[in-house]
């Protein structure tokens, strides 16, 4: 019967390449989509857990903090002993006012101290010229390069810090070594990196604001699943008097825009099915129509109920596999070029990194999403042929005998 | 002789609106195994009608229908699919090839409907195409048969299942005369050697003159039983 069903499909071999070459182009879309939907999502997750960490530690009370000195980690060294094997980012955020050339910002100074793996991907990721502080400079700084512009600074000028009311000098100059991209207008326009023993010095000596763990293992959103578990550990070694947090808790924004994602593109996904399978419908009614006397002849041969609806669905389901299978081949097709790296053009690139996306994207598809489209499509072929399989059914062999369409 | 198929004061009425059409008023009708035999009459007389029912394609409005010592008119249309497959078979005025299949799948295909392993099935439908002197053509599709030599397919389709009676609505009508003389040949060989039983619905006089028994159907009724006629 399955070689009957599949030679019935192409009796009208126009029509069967249409609704097939339609089913083939949702899964291709589909295909597309989801590459371009993993490419995004994997982006917007390594670029967020590279700056914020898988990780983060802070004081406890660091959210309803008022005074600058309340949200430090003055014991810096031993939580830093007590943190797992990671990259890991010492941060101390410093807010202050910032002076250059008779301009002034507000901005929040950060003074960085990385694992070397670190620096090299805060270097690969945002300087775009010059150079990062070294850990042991006490006079260089990174600027943001929309508050350079602000400021009106190059490379090699003097800028001027002013920290009022935290714990160290409260004031320093410092010399521009380095620009920096963050990609996101609002840090590139408030911030300024320095080494964290230059913030010491200036703000709080010894003391951290946050430490950021971040394990480079850890590459698309589906290995997040280890992630709870590091965070139950680390709570319990630090014990709580601080705050352990996921990347989730701290971009919960951000978190909750990506868990949405997967469940909007399954909808999205299913109207493209739902659509073709109306045409799939169409094709299997007509088929139908157009072999009513054979079906009445099969019938009264001795075939039931059950092998006519059979028929019908097996037909269905061979229509929407073949085109599905062309789908998927030139859909892995397109995935393997997405694979290897795209970028849009500007401004597009610049507008969608604002909103946290990368510049450069990596198509990827999961087995979960393979088996979402393969689910779909076995769906689109046994619904849409669920009305013309129960009109099949309820044929009598005599009357279908004589029908003349 | 056995009595393989009884048929007992058939009636059968089709409605289309408001108009009833008495196609059957009162049939009797037995039919024996190794029979030839033709229902005949003018068009509208009923044969049809009465070789659907006593086929199982069709039930009577009133009456019984017995095959052997079991009652089939009032079957569900489930085991009457499934009586129609495993006694009768059937052969129609167009044929009704498959037209993706060769001759030889469309031969096998009740066979196939049955349940039976390919390799089995192909062999004793290769042997039905054989008797049928159709076995070379096993291998085309219907498009590339002519009239005669699919209808013959279409009896080695019933005959491969070995049915306890092959049932024939007209199966020379689209038939030159040749043609169809050669194909009546070919049934009357099956039932004269092998003992096939036939039943026909007809009006054609080429297959009147070599049935071994004549039903004349007028207005739905039995107007004449003729004595079985010397071959």
């Amino acid at each position: 019967m399955l070689s009957l069903a599949w030679r019935n499909i192409w009796r009208k071999r126009g029509r069967s390449l249409m609704t097939a070459g339609a089913i083939g182009l949702v899964v291709l879309i589909t295909i597309i989509f989801y590459g371009f939907a993993g490419a995004a999502i994997s982006g917007i997750y390594q670029r967020l857990t590279e700056r914020v960490g898988h990780l983060q530690v802070q004081v406890a009370s660091y959210r309803d903090a008022r005074d600058f000195a309340d949200r430090l980690i003055f014991n810096a060294a031993t939580v830093q002993a007590a943190l797992p094997e990671a990259e890991w980012l010492a941060a101390l955020d410093v807010p202050g006012l910032l002076e250059g050339d008779g301009r002034s910002r507000g901005i929040v100074l950060s003074g960085l101290a990385h694992s070397p793996a670190m620096r090299a991907q805060f270097k690969e990721s945002y300087l775009v010229m010059g150079t990062l502080p070294e850990h042991d400079d006490p006079v260089g700084i990174a600027l943001g390069s929309r508050l350079a512009r602000a400021l009106q600074v190059e490379l090699g000028d003097t800028v001027y810090l002013y920290a009022p009311g935290t714990l160290g000098f409260g004031a320093a100059a410092y010399m521009v070594v380095g620009l920096l991209d963050y990609g996101e207008p609002m840090l590139d326009s408030r911030s300024a990196v320095v080494a964290l023993a230059a913030a010491q010095e200036l703000a709080a000596p010894g003391a951290v604001s946050r430490f950021g763990l971040f394990f480079p293992e850890l590459i698309r959103l589906g290995d997040d699943v280890r992630v709870p578990a590091q965070q139950e550990a680390l709570q319990a070694a630090l014990g709580p008097g601080f705050a352990v947090e996921t990347w989730r808790q701290l971009e919960p924004g951000m978190a909750a825009t990506i868990e949405l994602t997967e469940p909007m593109m399954a909808v999205f996904a299913a109207i493209f099915f739902i659509l073709a399978g109306l045409l799939v419908m169409n094709t299997i009614y007509l088929s139908l129509i157009e072999r009513i006397r054979e079906f009445g002849v099969i019938m009264a041969l001795g075939a039931n109920r059950r092998h006519v609806i059979g028929m019908v669905l097996t037909e269905s389901l061979l229509l929407c596999l073949a085109g599905a299978a062309a789908g998927a081949a030139l859909g892995g097709i397109s995935l393997a070029f997405m694979a290897q790296g795209f970028s849009f053009p500007e401004p597009l690139a610049s507008a969608y990194a604002e909103f946290g996306l990368p510049r450069v994207f990596y198509g990827s598809i999961t087995v979960a999403q393979v088996l979402t489209v393969l689910g779909f499509t076995l769906v689109t072929a046994l619904l849409a042929a669920l009305i013309p399989a129960r009109a099949a059914g309820k044929l009598e062999p005599v009357e279908a005998m004589r029908f003349t369409a | 002789m056995k009595t393989i198929l009884k048929a007992r004061d058939i009636h059968k009425t089709y409605r289309t609106g408001e108009v009833e059409t008495h196609a059957l008023r009162g049939v009797d009708l037995d039919i024996h195994a190794g029979e030839f035999t033709a229902i005949a009459g003018p068009s509208g007389s009923g044969k049809s009608t009465l070789l659907h029912i006593l086929g199982g394609l069709d039930r009577p409005n009133q009456g019984e229908v017995w095959l052997g010592e079991a009652r089939i008119d009032g079957l569900s249309f489930t085991e009457l699919a499934k009586l129609r497959l495993t006694h009768f078979g059937f052969v129609f005025q167009a044929y009704n090839l498959i037209p993706v299949l060769t001759a030889l799948e469309n031969a096998a295909f009740v066979l196939e409907l049955q349940g039976m392993p390919r390799r089995e099935r192909e062999t004793k439908a290769l042997e039905a195409l054989a008797i049928l002197g159709i076995a070379e053509l096993s291998g085309r599709r219907p498009n590339q048969l002519s009239g005669g030599q699919q209808q013959r397919v279409a009896v080695a389709r019933a005959l491969a299942a070995n049915p306890k009676l092959i049932l024939a609505d007209e199966p020379t009508a689209n038939l030159d005369s040749k043609t169809g003389l050669a194909l009546i040949e070919h049934m009357q060989r099956l039932n004269s050697e092998d003992g096939v039983t036939f039943l026909f619905s007809t009006h054609d006089p080429r297959l009147l003159e070599h049935v071994t028994r004549t039903v004349y159907l007028e207005d739905g009724q039995i107007v004449r039983d003729s004595v079985p006629q010397a071959a």
